[in-house]
């Protein structure tokens, strides 16, 4: 393997930090070997929290979504008691793949293979050649449809654990939480994902797009060219506006999550208006946060309103809340391949001026054919690359900001940090061993 | 005016086509009328309003033009240097046409090759044309994608 001859050899971590130096390294070949991702199969995917689908997803009785989630292949599926659950895509019997459409409705789901059916509470209801089994064979739930370990909501965002002995999720989630809740606030009569996914890929590693989420430092140049398309778009609509100067800032949320918050130029279905929308968007902008004032409050009002987040919520969801609100969440297929799945999230009952707005901004930016995700995706494969340049060159520096600890601003790289630190707890118990 | 006829419509797509082909970006922005827009719809909605649902690609005029002049930039990073793309159309079929506009439909399939990986994107492309003294000019191109997913692709940095 391409590593460095030190490598794991560091006291106690992967990770190497000076806080003399103010220096953050972290070891290349996390992001190149087969033994890490195995590592991290077992000890972040099947111990952490893992973002599944939202609720609206499926909002009446019988619909379904099928998801790739930590490796597993899952289903939701609202039941016909209205409760959503999650099962595992896979045939008790001899495990064919059960929930064969992407999405859709059933009451029962039958495999195709020998023809066991499931009802929407996972029990076994039917079999051919029932008499080949003893009466009681099916009994207690014995041969009905497996689901996670734990499956949770919070805000409808629904999450799985594959871990019986994992925290709750509100626990888990620690100060991530009250960010779930500045999304969810947004809609008046709740919030609802809207038709359409993007499924893309980077060949990069899955870490590599958690850095990159909530990158603040890589925006003025690796998207010059967006910010080209800006300009000759909204102009000068903010002249006070500076993209050095965005204010807010990068934290740590706990249990590896972060934030950065900062402020931009671009038209925010909620609640900021920019002159391509004309007069008649610039009433409804107005009216969306008026509504907000009046039901959350000035203080919170402005704060959805008026400033931008990138969320992370470790290990693989991404909130980015900016020129739409945007749900991401992507898996490692191997260690240099990662598939993204991502949706735009919307107030349910939104006005439809401000929809179709809504998922016009979603794609100046965003999503595999945006004016800025496609040179991210360069970036992380650009990165990728070039790890081939071990064991020579072995270290990664995410060190910036590490001077002003009291004050990150949106361009240091706390929030990946907190990611890395994180991780490494999570994959300490390999630590001594032969990673 | 008389009726245009199937080569004369594909002579229009296969220079549109070498323009692409050829990264002449803002050419092709040229091609298309004042109210022009160029639409790519989720793979798995591909009748979906763009008003609506999440698209991949939802250009009106101003922003295809922008996305051809990002594509003749240094910066547009993920096309610095320039992938090769080759088009080929296939099946054209004018579905209507009157005086003044056609729509017409075609399988097309891009190719896009850049550090070693090539990436094949199966369309399903729709045009409405418009017919204007200086010949035809395009008022919708709609890429309906025929993949399950942008895997392994990544992304459409080219234009399709
Ligand atoms: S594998 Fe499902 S019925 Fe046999
Ligand atoms: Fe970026």
């Amino acid at each position: 393997m391409n590593k460095p001859r030190d490598a794991g050899l560091s006291d106690t971590h992967f990770i190497r930090i000076d806080p003399e130096r103010c220096e953050f390294l972290v070891p290349r070949w996390a992001f190149t070997d087969q033994a890490v991702l195995d590592k991290e199969r077992a000890e972040i995917f099947s111990r952490c929290w893992l973002y599944v689908g939202h609720a609206s997803e499926i909002p009446k009785p019988g619909d379904f979504v099928v998801r790739k989630v930590g490796g597993r292949q899952l289903f939701l599926w609202r039941g016909e008691d209205d409760q959503p659950r999650v099962y595992f895509n896979t045939c008790t019997h001899r495990g064919a793949i059960v929930c064969r459409e992407r999405q859709g409705n059933a009451k029962r789901l039958t495999c195709p293979y020998h023809g066991w059916t499931y009802d929407t509470r996972g029990g076994m209801v039917e079999q051919p050649g029932a008499s080949g089994f003893p009466d009681d064979f099916f009994a207690n739930g014995a041969k009905d449809l497996k689901s996670p370990a734990k499956v949770d909501s919070y805000r409808d965002f629904v999450f799985v654990n594959f871990d019986p002995e994992a925290v709750d999720l509100k626990t888990y989630l620690a100060g991530a939480a009250e960010y779930l809740d500045v999304v969810a606030d947004q809609g008046e009569h709740g919030m609802e994902v809207t038709p359409g996914e993007q499924a893309y890929s980077m060949r990069a590693n899955w870490k590599l797009l958690y850095e990159n989420s909530a990158d603040g430092y890589h925006a003025i140049t690796a998207h010059a060219s967006y910010f080209d398309y800006l300009r000759a778009t909204v102009g000068v609509f903010r002249e006070d506006f500076n993209p050095h100067e965005v204010g807010g800032g990068g934290k740590s949320l706990g249990n590896g999550h972060a934030v950065i918050e900062y402020q931009a130029p671009w038209g925010r279905p909620v609640a900021q208006w920019v002159p391509q929308w004309g007069e008649s968007g610039k009433e409804e902008v107005g009216r969306v946060k008026a509504e907000l004032a009046s039901r959350l409050g000035e203080q919170r009002a402005d704060r959805i309103a008026n400033w931008n987040r990138n969320i992370l919520i470790f290990p693989n969801l991404i909130i980015n809340d900016i020129m739409g609100l945007t749900i991401r969440t992507f898996q490692p297929i191997n260690p240099g391949y990662l598939e993204v799945t991502a949706w735009s999230l919307a107030p349910r009952g939104e006005h439809q001026e401000m929809r179709a707005w809504r998922q016009y901004n979603f794609n100046e930016f965003l999503g595999p054919a945006g004016f800025a995700t496609p040179d991210d995706v360069e970036m992380l494969e650009l990165c990728q690359q070039a790890y081939q340049n071990m064991p020579e060159v072995g270290w990664n520096d995410i060190s910036k900001g590490m001077n002003r600890p009291d004050n990150n601003q949106g361009d240091d790289e706390v929030q990946m940090r907190s990611f890395w630190i994180r991780w490494d707890e999570l994959m300490g118990a390999a630590r001594h061993e032969k990673v | 005016m008389s009726m245009l006829t199937r080569a004369e419509v594909e002579d229009f797509l296969y220079h549109e086509a070498a323009l692409l082909d050829e990264w002449k970006t803002m050419e092709w922005a040229e091609l298309f009328t004042e109210d022009g827009e160029y639409l790519v719809p989720p793979m798995e909605l591909p009748n979906a309003d763009k008003n609506e649902a999440l698209f991949i690609i939802n250009d009106d005029h101003h922003r295809l033009v922008q996305r051809a002049k990002r594509l003749t930039r240094r910066t547009a990073h993920v096309e610095f240097p320039h992938s090769k793309v080759r088009h080929a159309i296939h099946n054209v079929r004018i579905l209507e046409q009157d005086e003044s506009s056609l729509s017409v439909a075609t399988n097309q399939v891009v190719y896009r090759a850049k550090r070693q990986n090539l990436d094949t994107f199966v369309c399903h492309v729709v045009y409405r044309l418009a017919r204007t003294t200086d010949g035809l000019r395009i008022r919708s191109k709609r890429v309906m994608l025929d993949i399950d997913g942008l895997r392994p692709h990544g992304m459409i940095s080219a234009i399709l």
